[in-house]
């Protein structure tokens, strides 16, 4: 960002700068993340649970009567509803200062739940915020129930019950902010009907997702993408039901038609008038395990897309009818060729291999990874024009000319648990698909992410989203401390967070230079730091030194010459005392 | 299919029967063979399998038949999309079709039923009209308005008969179907009742259509080989109209009925209708029995031996139970006993609680084993011996929800039911909506219909092993059995019993770690799970439950002794606990012909030292805690490069084979998510016995602790490796909060706001501008899209060497 030095920015610009950079401050502040690691069988250390509970009070959930503290709060000080006060506080400081009372009036009520009970926190509210008693209520019912849940854990006793063959109750699988209902755990999680999705809030909360990133890439480039590659994993679809899904509908411009069984089996177009906006082409990779989970979402996706591509409109408003019709026009080929828009693993195969080989360092051409990612995805699934299943036609060609249109890259994410450098997944997939089309277009995408479960369906830029999760974890004394606690997991877990930032260097180079110096100067060259790690799990402590010195090596990094030494010299002597040599 | 030539004079006529499943294509055969040879017609009865969209080609050959139909049946017609199809060809051949007759359909297709005066297109217009007319006008009294509430009162029980799926479905939105009212009750009655509420209602007027529909559905409702005849002859003499019948004599039988609920078994002369009359009728000496040999007598009908099945009662009824039969003879043929329970469509409750329940409060004969008196002590849990459940684990065949039937579920009511009987649940798939062939053939198994309703539906109400076990060919009537499948879901049957009844003492168990990238630091990688802690506690609760395994002092020392002992002598990742040497690998692995195109000959170069295969991991008394070996291509470019995987790698085939065949655990726990068995090429759902996760799992009960945020990948283990989950909770969460310089800076922020001064805010901004750049916070608008970055140098200079070759 240039700051222009030497020219004066006017006081109202200087404020919106600060405000601005206040936002971003707060974005990581209140972001929540994990302090720490599961132990099977044991309930969660009781510490501080305000952060959590805050959280989960957060949003409304109707199939408990419960409605979010925040929209109680704001409501009942007149100050309107809590998503228009976070809207207009991203621009007005007076707003910002009624969010922060809002914020501060819930977290009083929190602590004052924890301290002594609901019905202390309930009068609380009653006093500063004029809730009636029958609304904030079933708020804390709800807390009060997963606390006591959260204060026991049968998770042994349930592998034991099963190992003496009795019934595992079913479950929900989600995080606990999304779906409390997990709790208690030690239960068999399922997924969910795929017929269900995308279910009527999941389309409803997906519009705003969609609108959000449209807008965004309006505003960076001054016109809507013409291409957009998503990534629809399993994972998010079956928490969210079907928010991805319903993204994918809404950039297209189609809505999902319920059967009389209540069964999404249909789509229709929205019409034009109503999108007030082209349709988008939308290039869909769905994981291995969406195809096996969500086998009829498969077709319904790419019915959607034959739909949309079939429609009599004009080719300024429908970027995906434009490019079937000239991909038809120009190579002669079959309309079932160019309209394929749904790609997967071949039958029976998962992944795209590109996080195997970025992790074991096994590539050598910057678009070998893009070229594996395609080799891996590029098979058809949904029907033909006769109707007939296509069960993952390899379609190389088709997927080749799809990505060489996509102007943007993104994919969904929907908790707070599992961040983009948690896992070796986001990588492989979204910095896979995003390098595929950086080869085939020519230019490198711009690659967002959302956060659907912020209430105003945020959209990040990747190297944001990178941003973000290096300072609120990887950097960060409370994640790593946490982690430390487990010792010989702990480091492990902190190396396999490095890795997989490194791997949004290799895949998109989205990963800033201080990032990779902060990560040395925290682990590697604070010696007593070094001195734990080396001590708890030596093994990955030299690995993550030796992923810095690839960073550099690859040239994602512009390391200083004297850190490179020092990191060169504590590789050695790592090696050395793995090989007993020290 | 081709049309059948008229033969001589005989009076050529079509049916054409659009339906769903697998139980009515052979009485439908069956019926047109016996009526075209009695009745000396040339009849030919059209049969299609609407379970799934057709596609282009199929769809027009039942155009060609509809168009050639005198009556036409649709029942249990729920794809949308066959529906969207379905009802303009109605339309277009209205005029050829003496009736339409539409059974548990969904209402656009019930819409389209016709027979005679009965229009029910019209009627549902009429009965809006009306509606509105009699609210602006006021009743008038008198005999009409009888006949009205009359003729009202029958379209009611039609609708009821009907469409009591669709619209049960149509109005139920999830969760508050516990709480409403139970539809399947209904049904059941409905089963009992209408024969005796036809025979009052009258024959003539606007009603006869009514009843004749009802009889119609009466015979469909036991779909006997005879009642299906009935069905048929019944539609022909009532609604074809045109003379063609008119000489003959029809003589159609009332309709024959069967209990309801009652237990089945292949070799039994009859139905049973209490547990008290099959069991006589099971221990009845007899020298043709099984179960003469000493151990099956001993073993017949024990509760902890005896397997309950949940049949579909329509396909008991029409006598298509080759695939039934086959899977209840190889599960006795393992030595467990069977319940084999007719259910209803919509609730298994009422046969498990008649059959697989002891209601009497006398406790049972059973012999006490040791275990059990471990069982009856544990805190916490109420045991299953209070509940006198005479089975000790459930398999449906129903391929539907537990509660609810086809078209929905009530997995509240569900699991409610089940925690209280407390005894493992399986949903075994028979192919019902594709073919046998077309199942084989397929790279992804069962089509989305029965993935999605006979696999996703079950697990909500906590159903476990979806194998599938029979189907229907492309060139038959009537299921058969998978012969293979059958015997092995049997004996997956068998081995999860002997957790049950063989004394914890004298059980093994494998404790499976993953390990991911390869190196030492990752022994034990899991998803937000503490690993060797988690094991430790395990073991000790193990101990505590009575099996025999050692336990290190603490979970450093297990950690200690699994990286350590003889991993540096094989250059192993981990201590080495095993040797299978290449020639014992060959003897007991089948498969290792189709493994070495691929890998080499054994023992290949991952997880081998000279000739031997390595099997990492500890014993610790019966319990085995091992390491599975990775997918094998990640250190390998070229493997990593193919599109589609082939078979697992000697090193990954030989861990399982040791755990299968030389230590023969009883259980395999897979610890946190996740690891790569479950990932191993194959079908995606509804596997064979030529997928990779089936044939290295094979028998093993399979118990995978895994993390509740992760329903996806967990379901994948569901489905391909037959796990049972566990699951586990994530980490505690607290907000990232500000640490160090970031504090600061927000500091800075806060006393910006607060300054009132110009002066000393300008001076501040500056500070705050500087502060926030050298912690690089930009500021300001969104930036703009990066540009293409260039590689900034040379990229190849030090690529470090990668850990651990293993």
């Amino acid at each position: 960002m240039s700051s222009q030095p030497g020219k004066s920015l006017t006081e109202a610009e200087r404020d919106q700068r600060v405000l601005e950079l206040f936002h971003q401050l707060i974005e990581v502040e209140q972001r929540l993340i994990p302090t720490g690691l599961h132990v099977f069988g044991r309930p969660t250390e009781v510490g501080e649970r305000a952060d959590m509970l805050r959280m989960i009070a957060s949003f409304d959930r109707p199939e408990a009567g419960v409605r979010a503290l925040p929209d109680l709060v704001s409501e009942n000080l007149g100050l309107g509803s809590y998503d228009a006060l976070l809207k207009s506080a991203s621009l007005n400081q007076s707003r910002v200062l009624e969010r922060e009372q809002v914020n501060n009036l819930v977290s009083a009520a929190i602590h004052e739940f924890l301290q002594g009970g609901s019905e202390v926190a309930v009068s609380l509210l009653e006093r500063t915020s004029n809730i009636n008693r029958q609304d904030s209520m079933p708020v804390f019912a709800l807390l009060e129930q997963i606390s006591k849940q959260l204060e026991t854990n049968n998770e042994v006793e349930a592998l034991l019950r099963a190992l003496r063959g009795e019934f595992i109750e079913p479950g929900p699988g989600a995080d606990i902010v999304q779906n409390p209902a997990i709790l208690p755990t030690g239960r068999n999680t399922h997924a969910v009907n795929p017929y269900t999705i995308p279910s009527t809030m999941a389309f409803d909360r997906a519009e705003a997702v969609a609108g959000n990133l449209l807008k965004r890439y309006l505003a960076e480039n001054g016109r809507y993408p013409r291409a957009i590659a998503l990534v629809l994993w399993g994972l998010d679809n079956i928490k969210t039901q079907g928010e991805g899904v319903a993204q994918a509908f809404w950039l297209l411009g189609v809505r999902p038609v319920r059967d009389s069984l209540n069964r999404v089996t249909e789509v229709e177009a929205i019409p034009l008038e109503e999108l007030k906006r082209p349709r988008i082409d939308v290039v869909m990779t769905v994981s291995g395990i969406f195809r096996d989970l969500f086998s009829p979402t498969v077709l319904l996706l790419d019915k959607a897309v034959r739909l949309v591509a079939r429609l009599d409109e004009p080719p300024e408003m429908n970027y995906l009818r434009r490019h079937v019709l000239e991909q038809v026009g120009n190579d002669v080929c079959r309309f079932d060729d160019a309209v394929a828009r749904v790609f997967s693993n071949a039958p029976g195969n998962y992944g795209t291999n590109v996080n195997f080989m970025v992790t074991d360092s096994q590539w050598e051409r910057d678009e070998t990874l893009g070229d594996l990612f395609v080799t891996r995805k590029c098979f058809a699934y949904g029907r033909d024009s006769q109707g007939c299943a296509v069960e993952g036609r390899e379609a190389r060609a088709e997927m080749d000319q799809a990505l060489g249109r996509v102007e943007a890259t993104y994919q969904n994410i929907d908790t707070f648990e599992i961040g983009i450098t948690d896992v070796d997944h986001y990588f492989e997939y979204l910095g896979g698909i995003s390098k595929a089309v950086e080869t085939r277009a020519q230019v490198r995408p711009s690659i967002y992410l959302s956060d659907s479960l912020s209430r105003d369906g945020r959209i990040r830029s990747l190297e944001e989203t990178v941003r973000l999760e290096s300072r609120a974890k990887t950097l960060n004394p409370k994640w790593y401390e946490g982690m430390l606690k487990h010792g010989f997991r702990g480091v492990a877990e902190i190396e396999s967070h490095v890795s997989n930032t490194f791997g949004w260097s290799a895949t998109a180079d989205a990963v800033d230079d201080w990032i990779y110096t902060g990560v040395a100067e925290t682990f590697v060259l604070d010696e007593a730091m070094l001195e734990r790690l080396r001590t708890l799990n030596p093994h990955s402590a030299h690995s993550l030194v030796g992923r810095l010195l690839e960073a550099h090596g690859r040239g994602y990094w512009d390391a200083d010459v004297n850190l490179l030494g020092k990191l060169r010299e504590i590789s050695g002597s790592l090696e050395d005392q793995l090989e007993g040599v020290a | 299919m081709k049309s059948i030539v008229s033969k001589g004079k005989a009076v050529k006529l079509q049916v054409t029967v659009l339906y769903v499943g697998s139980s009515l294509l052979a009485p439908l055969k069956n019926a047109e063979r016996e009526i075209s040879r009695e009745y000396k017609l040339d009849l030919r009865v059209a049969a299609y399998n609407f379970g799934s969209p057709l596609n282009q080609h199929e769809w027009s050959e039942v155009d060609h038949d509809l168009a050639a139909s005198d009556v036409v049946f649709v029942i249990h017609v729920m794809d949308g999309e066959n529906a969207a199809r379905l009802v303009p060809a109605l339309e277009r051949y209205r005029e050829r079709h003496h009736a339409v007759i539409v059974i548990n359909c969904m209402p656009e297709l019930m819409r389209m039923m016709r027979m005679g005066s009965l229009d029910v297109g019209t009627f549902f217009r009429d009965d809006s009209t009306d509606k509105k007319k009699r609210r602006g006008e006021g009743e008038t009294r008198g005999r009409g308005d009888r006949e009205r509430k009359k003729s009202n009162r029958a379209f009611q029980f039609l609708n009821a008969a009907g469409s009591w799926v669709s619209r049960q479905a149509g109005g139920r939105r999830i969760g508050n179907l516990s709480k409403g009212r139970h539809g399947h009750g209904h049904y059941l009655k409905l089963v009992d009742k209408l024969p005796t509420i036809l025979r009052f209602m009258p024959t003539a007027g606007r009603l006869r259509d009514v009843k004749n529909y009802l009889y119609l559905f009466c015979y469909f409702l036991q779909p006997t080989p005879r009642n299906i005849r009935s069905m048929i002859l019944f539609a022909l003499k009532h609604y074809v109209k045109d003379g063609r019948l008119r000489k003959l004599k029809i003589n159609i039988p009332a309709p024959e009925a069967l209990p309801s609920a009652a237990i089945y078994h292949p070799d039994a002369p009859k139905l049973f209708e209490t547990f008290e009359e099959y069991r006589k009728w099971y221990l009845r000496p007899s020298p043709k029995s099984k179960l003469q040999s000493s151990k099956a007598k001993q073993l017949a009908l024990d509760a902890d031996s005896t397997v309950g099945l949940l049949l579909m009662r329509p396909q008991v009824v029409s006598k298509t139970t080759k695939h039934y039969d086959a899977l209840i003879h190889a599960i006795e043929d393992e030595g467990l006993s069977v319940i084999p329970a007719i259910s209803t469509l919509m609730d298994n409750r009422e046969a498990c609680q008649n059959f697989f329940m002891d209601t009497s409060k006398s406790p049972t004969s059973n012999v006490q084993r040791p275990t059990s008196k471990i069982r009856t002590t544990d805190k916490g849990q109420p045991t299953m011996d209070k509940q006198h459940s005479r089975v000790s684990q459930i398999v449906s065949l129903t391929g539907f929800s537990f509660v609810g039937g086809p078209a929905m579920n009530d997995s509240v009511a569900s699991s409610a039911f089940l925690r209280n009987l407390n005894r493992p649940y399986r949903s075994a798939v028979s192919l019902d909506t594709q073919s046998i062939e077309a199942w084989r053939e397929s790279l992804t198994g069962l089509n989305p219909i029965q993935a999605g309703m006979q696999i996703a539906i079950p697990e909500i109400d906590g159903a476990t092993e979806p194998f599938v076990y029979g189907g229907i060919s492309a060139t038959d009537v009537e299921p058969v059995a998978l012969e293979d499948r059958c015997q092995r879901f049997a004996r997956r049957l068998r081995r999860a019993n002997r957790l049950r009844r063989v004394p914890r003492s004298e059980l093994k168990l494998a404790l499976v770690l993953f390990c991911f990238p390869p190196t030492k630091g990752n022994i034990g990688t899991a998803a937000d799970l503490d690993v060797f802690p988690s094991v430790w506690d395990i073991l000790k609760k193990l101990k505590a439950d009575g099996y025999d395994v050692e336990i290190p002092a603490s979970s450093e020392e297990l950690r200690g002794r699994l990286l350590g002992g003889n991993s540096e002598t094989f250059g192993a990742t981990a201590n080495i606990a095993y040797r299978m040497d290449a020639d014992e690998y060959r003897r007991l692995c089948p498969y290792v012909d189709e493994i070495e195109p691929e890998w080499g000959s054994a023992p290949g170069r991952i997880n081998s030292f000279g000739n031997e295969l390595l099997i990492q991991g500890l014993t610790l008394g019966k319990v085995f805690l091992g390491v599975q070996p990775t997918f094998g291509y990640e250190g390998d470019p070229m493997r990593l490069m193919m599109a589609r995987g082939g078979a697992p790698h000697h090193g990954f085939i030989a861990f399982y084979t040791y755990l299968t065949e030389v230590m023969n655990v009883d259980a395999v726990i897979h610890i946190g998510t996740h690891g790569a068995l479950e990932f191993m090429p194959g079908k995606q759902v509804g596997l064979s016995g030529a997928c990779w996760p089936d044939r290295l799992v094979g028998e093993l009960p399979n118990f995978y602790i895994y993390s509740v945020n992760n329903p996806s990948e967990g379901s994948i283990a569901k489905r391909r490796s037959y796990a049972q989950l566990i699951s586990y909770l994530t980490p505690p969460m607290e907000n990232a909060g500000l640490y160090r310089e970031l504090a600061a800076l927000k500091d800075l922020l806060l006393a910006y706001r607060q300054t009132t001064d110009e002066r000393e805010r300008e001076g501040l901004f500056h500070t705050i501008e500087e502060y926030s750049r050298t912690l690089n916070f930009s500021a300001g608008l969104p930036p703009p899209p990066p540009a293409y970055r260039l590689p900034k140098f040379n990229r190849f200079h030090s690529v470090p060497k990668r850990l651990d070759p293993i």
